[in-house]
């Protein structure tokens, strides 16, 4: 075997998970394989039902695995208690929900240091930083706000800043522009693109090709079995300049409203 | 700094909503400042009543004449006697070695009047025949003139001392002393020799008299009531006359020392009953063993009134609990996120709990704020109830208007410490339930 290059982020072999309910078991993911380079930018697609959400919650380390591996890093999660799986959670991986999902007595500044708390990492540099991450989503003068001053699109910019914060793994993001318009999910989707090419790794679920189109990867799950996993032919990537604009526009929105 | 970030951090979280915190902070407040006014009212009470015994002297054994029932309804009723006499009281003095005097007192209740002044309507009040050791063993204290003398009663003069309420009354704007205060029951002059102190009343003795109010009294000597009244008294009523004959109202043993208090006290009941075991006609009170009861019925009631209170905590507490759970549920989503983001069980645990405890200990430190206010309240609404409701205020018993809330110094640590245990005992059931929630169930919760 040759030596690859690229780290592994996340490597994932026979991957089972399966719900015991009264009457049946459901079996929503049945064996699933893949690796995850660093640096990948993965879409997981498919429909309703076949175990999209279900995985991404196993690659969050929100839930085990009923049998197979999980390896982040060289950690086995499959092996892991409940305060273990917490404590990677803090430091290791970042999340990305549908609804955003920030803290609603917490200030935007605040609300990107949760993950840090729970770190017991807070402290004046990491304050820092999280006032550079709200800067580079464009909330940089919006840090004392509360998240329900904000727009949908400006929420999950901070929850993106959010996910960022502890350095992770990956980006999981659930349906992250499944409640934005499209205007609002190419801004999103301008920033995923600009923080896969500073490196970082992310793993999104979504229902919808045009957003599909942005990743470098697509997996498409039925039934709980991963059907197809294929690199994007023609690829949609937004130049630098267009970047440049939308992260502009954001800007201007943002204080406009203010 | 972390335990800092939780504090803030459950801070702001009650105060988004300040109403449903503010009740919940209320149910502790009223439970631990009625803790602190309950046992403060509760030592008030016992202590007034405690004074109260102690004013009849600790070292004194009283005994009392009590009128027998009448009997007969007729017109030609033999009048039989009734009570202790000077010669007992001359035989407890002489025999029991224990005794260092005794004091012979007779009381009649009589009209007062002042003829210089025409203003002044004739007063209801009580006329006692007692000695010149009255004063000091019953602890009256003159504020001008002289008590009565050794030689006053020994010469049977016609002088008297009047108690402080009694000379307002009677002279409103002259000087009381060396003035004549006249009985027309009696047809008798005194001249005023001497004016009491303001005194409260002392403890209703043994059931055989209510509490006694000394402040419309005239003090004259013994001697001098039985030369000019002679042992019987006769009252006019409704048209018939009544008539009762006895030596001595009372009698106060004074004992030298006042660990012989039982024993003569059962010498003195000896020396009395020594020919009629059976005897009704007198009641012998040993205010020594009154203060014995009285400490242990305050003990009964502290225990009583800390129960009440601790009831109130406990409702205080199933208020803060009630509103954690509901709290929980509706911060399902939030726990979720905590939980997604890092969280483990037990800062989430922690994240409740800080809020329940700081619920509770805000209500534990404006309780106990309220509750050391307890004797200024008190004070306002009794004045509040003298002005605007002075007959019930006057219904009020003597101990009610009297009693000063004494706060029990425990009490501030101890409801301040049952506070917060209230909250933690309270508040971690709802924590525990929120730690145990499923975070993605959380996370998909509305
Ligand atoms: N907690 C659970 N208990 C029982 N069954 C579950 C549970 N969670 C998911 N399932 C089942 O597992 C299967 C996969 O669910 P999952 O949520 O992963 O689907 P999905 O691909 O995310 O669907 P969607 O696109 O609608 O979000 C479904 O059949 C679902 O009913
Ligand atoms: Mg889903």
């Amino acid at each position: 075997m040759s030596q690859t290059s690229t780290r592994m982020a996340a490597v994932i072999r026979d991957l089972q998970k399966h719900y015991v309910l009264k009457s049946e078991t459901v079996r929503a993911l049945r064996g699933v394989s893949f690796d995850v380079p660093e640096g990948d930018y993965v879409a997981i697609m498919g429909p309703s039902g076949s175990g999209k959400s279900t995985l991404l919650n196993l690659l969050g380390c929100l839930d085990q695995p009923t049998h197979g591996s999980f390896l982040l890093g060289d950690d086995d999660v499959a092996q892991m208690t409940d305060d273990e799986l917490s404590t990677i959670r803090a430091s290791r991986i970042g999340f990305v929900f549908q609804s955003y999902n920030l803290i609603a007595q917490l200030s935007v500044v605040e609300n990107i240091e949760v993950p840090l708390y729970y770190m017991g990492n807070l402290n004046a540099k990491s304050r820092k930083r999280s006032i550079e991450l709200a800067k580079m989503v464009g909330l940089g003068e919006r840090l004392d706000h509360r998240p329900t001053q904000l727009s949908g699109g400006q929420q999950q910019r901070v929850a993106i800043a959010r996910s960022l914060v502890n350095d992770p793994y990956f980006i999981l993001a659930d349906e992250a522009t499944g409640n934005l318009d499209s205007v609002t999910t190419e801004e999103i989707l301008a920033l995923f693109q600009r923080l896969n090419d500073e490196g970082k790794t992310i793993i999104m679920v979504t229902h919808e090709d045009e957003v599909a189109e942005h990743a470098k990867r697509v997996i498409r799950l039925r039934d709980g079995e991963i059907q197809i996993d294929e690199a994007v032919k023609d690829r949609k990537i937004f130049t630098p300049q267009q970047i440049q604009e939308i992260a502009h526009n954001a800007d201007v929105a943002s204080r406009g409203s203010e | 700094m972390l335990y800092f970030r939780t504090i803030k951090l459950g801070t702001k979280s009650l105060l988004l909503h300040p109403m449903r915190s503010l009740l919940t902070v209320l149910g502790i407040f009223i439970g631990v400042a009625s803790v602190i006014w309950l046992l403060a009212i509760g030592e008030g009470i016992s202590k007034e009543a405690q004074r109260q015994i102690e004013d009849l002297g600790a070292e004194n054994i009283i005994v009392r004449s009590i009128k027998p029932p009448d009997e007969s309804g007729g017109n030609f009723r033999q009048i039989n006697a009734f009570g202790v006499t000077r010669n007992e009281c001359k035989l407890i003095g002489n025999t029991i070695q224990t005794v260092k005097r005794v004091l012979p007192i007779r009381e009649l209740t009589q009209k007062f009047a002042y003829t210089g002044n025409p203003n002044v309507k004739p007063i209801d009040g009580r006329l006692v025949g007692c000695t010149s050791d009255y004063a000091e063993v019953t602890r009256l204290e003159i504020e001008r003139g002289h008590f009565l003398t050794t030689r006053e009663v020994e010469l049977n003069r016609p002088v008297c001392v009047i108690a402080a309420r009694l000379a307002d009354k009677l002279f409103p704007s002259e000087d009381p002393l060396n003035k004549q205060i006249y009985l027309p029951e009696k047809k008798e002059y005194f001249k005023i020799v001497g004016v009491l102190k303001h005194r409260n009343a002392t403890a209703a003795i043994g059931g055989s008299l209510a509490a006694q109010d000394f402040s419309l009294d005239i003090y004259i000597p013994v001697t001098t009531m039985r030369v000019r009244m002679t042992d019987q008294e006769t009252k006019r009523a409704g048209g018939s006359f009544s008539s009762q004959l006895f030596e001595l109202s009372q009698i106060t043993v004074q004992v030298s020392n006042s660990e012989d208090v039982p024993k003569t006290a059962e010498l003195v009941e000896a020396t009395l009953r020594q020919n009629d075991p059976d005897r009704q006609d007198i009641s012998v009170v040993v205010p020594y063993e009154l203060l014995e009861q009285a400490k242990t019925t305050r003990l009964m009631f502290m225990m009583f009134m800390g129960l009440i209170a601790a009831i109130s905590l406990i409702v205080g507490g199933i208020g803060i609990m009630n509103i954690m759970l509901a709290t929980v549920t509706e911060r399902t989503r939030e726990i979720g996120i905590r939980r997604a983001l890092g969280g483990k069980q037990k800062d989430i645990i922690l994240q409740f709990l800080v809020e329940t405890i700081t619920l509770s200990i805000v209500g534990g430190i404006t309780g106990i704020l309220m509750g050391l206010l307890c004797p200024i309240v008190v004070d306002i609404s009794r004045w509040g109830l003298e002005y605007f409701a002075p007959q019930l205020y006057a219904g009020l018993p003597e101990v009610a208007r009297v009693m000063r809330p004494t706060i029990v110094p425990i009490s501030i640590p101890v409801a301040f410490f049952i506070s917060v245990v209230v909250g933690v005992f309270f508040g971690l059931y709802p924590a525990v339930r929120a730690a145990q929630l499923d975070p993605i169930e959380a996370l998909r919760h509305e």
